[in-house]
């Protein structure tokens, strides 16, 4: 098995799992009774999504520049979700959301 | 005051580079960027004590775990014809402020089964997706490991 | 690689036009920003598929885009509270809502 073919399944396997995070964060997203719960499947489901969609195309990255980026934006995204989840389900609160 | 302007330099330093790609013709405004970075974010977050940096990437596989298993457990089910939920509150005593209550309510929202919901009187409000399922035993140590993290100055 | 990706994007696509309905029935305002954020993160991906199609500017959109999403969803929360910029806990909240357990170590 060549190197490439490897890094060609390594993408697809991870891309595609990522693919099927974010699908679980947009079921959630509407089937979920209430907001809370609906806000930890976004939060939980789509970060992953990401993370493994990110992780799977650094595999088709042309240098170290481009996998330091992409580390940056999952990294990014994950502080901004965690730090997001709390704003928004706090206010959520104080409106007296169900 | 010196150890956090050094860590906080070093590490938009490297955001810089990471940015750039290292390109030499970036370095100048990239020093201009991380000192006025340096200087809001003293503004905007005093230090208020030392942070382990050692001990917090010591955390980060256990992070990363947490997080994969949050994902996999709220995805079965959101695919499940019933996804079985049993959302509730709970309340949990923490003598974390600032900074380091942010970051375990981060960290709790992106573990299984939990939402921080910011705190009132000194408790930390925490939405459990299913209230049966003991997601809410893990609180209480990650709290702990929280707070190993920084120790006040 | 090429048919993958974009089997990929369309799925994403179609991830995010379903969540349009939460931000059309709500019930919520929270649920609208949610859908909102959603809609962020899936832009991201989508973004960073188009890089690996060969746009290469793309990478930099998507951190952009990570950002702005991030500065929305603060300002929604900053919105909703009571003097319009303010901490959002600087408001008790409903004790009714979180008379759940209370947890002791």
């Amino acid at each position: 098995m060549t190197l490439d073919l490897l890094r060609l399944l390594l993408t697809i396997a991870l891309t595609g799992a990522g693919l099927v995070f974010y699908v679980a964060g947009t079921l959630g997203l509407l089937r979920f009774p209430d907001t809370f719960s609906r806000l930890h499947a976004l939060t939980k489901a789509d970060n992953l999504g990401l993370g493994l969609l990110a992780l799977g195309l650094a595999f088709q990255a042309p240098g170290w520049a481009e996998v330091a980026k992409l580390a940056l934006i999952w990294l990014l995204a994950l502080l901004a979700a965690g730090t997001v989840a709390q704003l928004v389900a706090r206010a959520a609160l104080g409106r007296g959301a169900r | 005051m010196l150890p956090a302007i050094l860590k906080r330099a070093g590490l938009f330093s490297a955001i810089w580079i990471m940015l750039t790609g290292a390109a030499p013709d970036a370095l100048a405004f990239g020093a201009a960027a991380v000192a006025a970075a340096v200087w809001l974010s003293l503004r905007l977050l005093p230090p208020v004590g030392t942070v382990r940096l050692l001990r917090m990437l010591a955390l980060v596989p256990g992070f990363l775990w947490g997080s994969l298993s949050g994902g996999l457990d709220v995805a079965r089910r959101a695919f499940r014809p019933r996804p079985g939920l049993r959302p509730g509150w709970v309340t949990f005593p923490t003598r974390l402020g600032g900074g380091a209550r942010a970051a375990l309510g981060g960290e709790l929202s992106l573990m299984p089964g939990t939402l921080a919901a910011g705190c009132s009187d000194g408790r930390l409000i925490v939405h459990v997706l299913d209230t049966g399922a003991g997601f809410d035993q893990a609180i209480a140590q990650e709290e702990r490991r929280i707070a190993s993290l920084s120790h006040r100055a | 690689m090429s048919t993958w990706l974009a089997v990929l994007a369309v799925g994403l696509l179609g991830s995010l036009a379903a969540a349009l309905w939460r931000v059309w029935h709500g019930p919520g305002q929270a649920d609208r920003m949610m859908a909102a954020q959603l809609v962020g993160t899936a832009g991201v991906g989508l973004l960073l598929i188009l890089w690996a199609m060969g746009e290469r500017a793309a990478l930099d959109v998507a951190l952009v885009l990570a950002l702005l999403a991030a500065l929305a969803a603060v300002g929604f929360v900053k919105a909703s509270s009571v003097d319009g910029a303010g901490d959002p806990e600087e408001e008790a909240p409903d004790p009714s809502m979180i008379k759940g357990r209370r947890h002791d170590p």
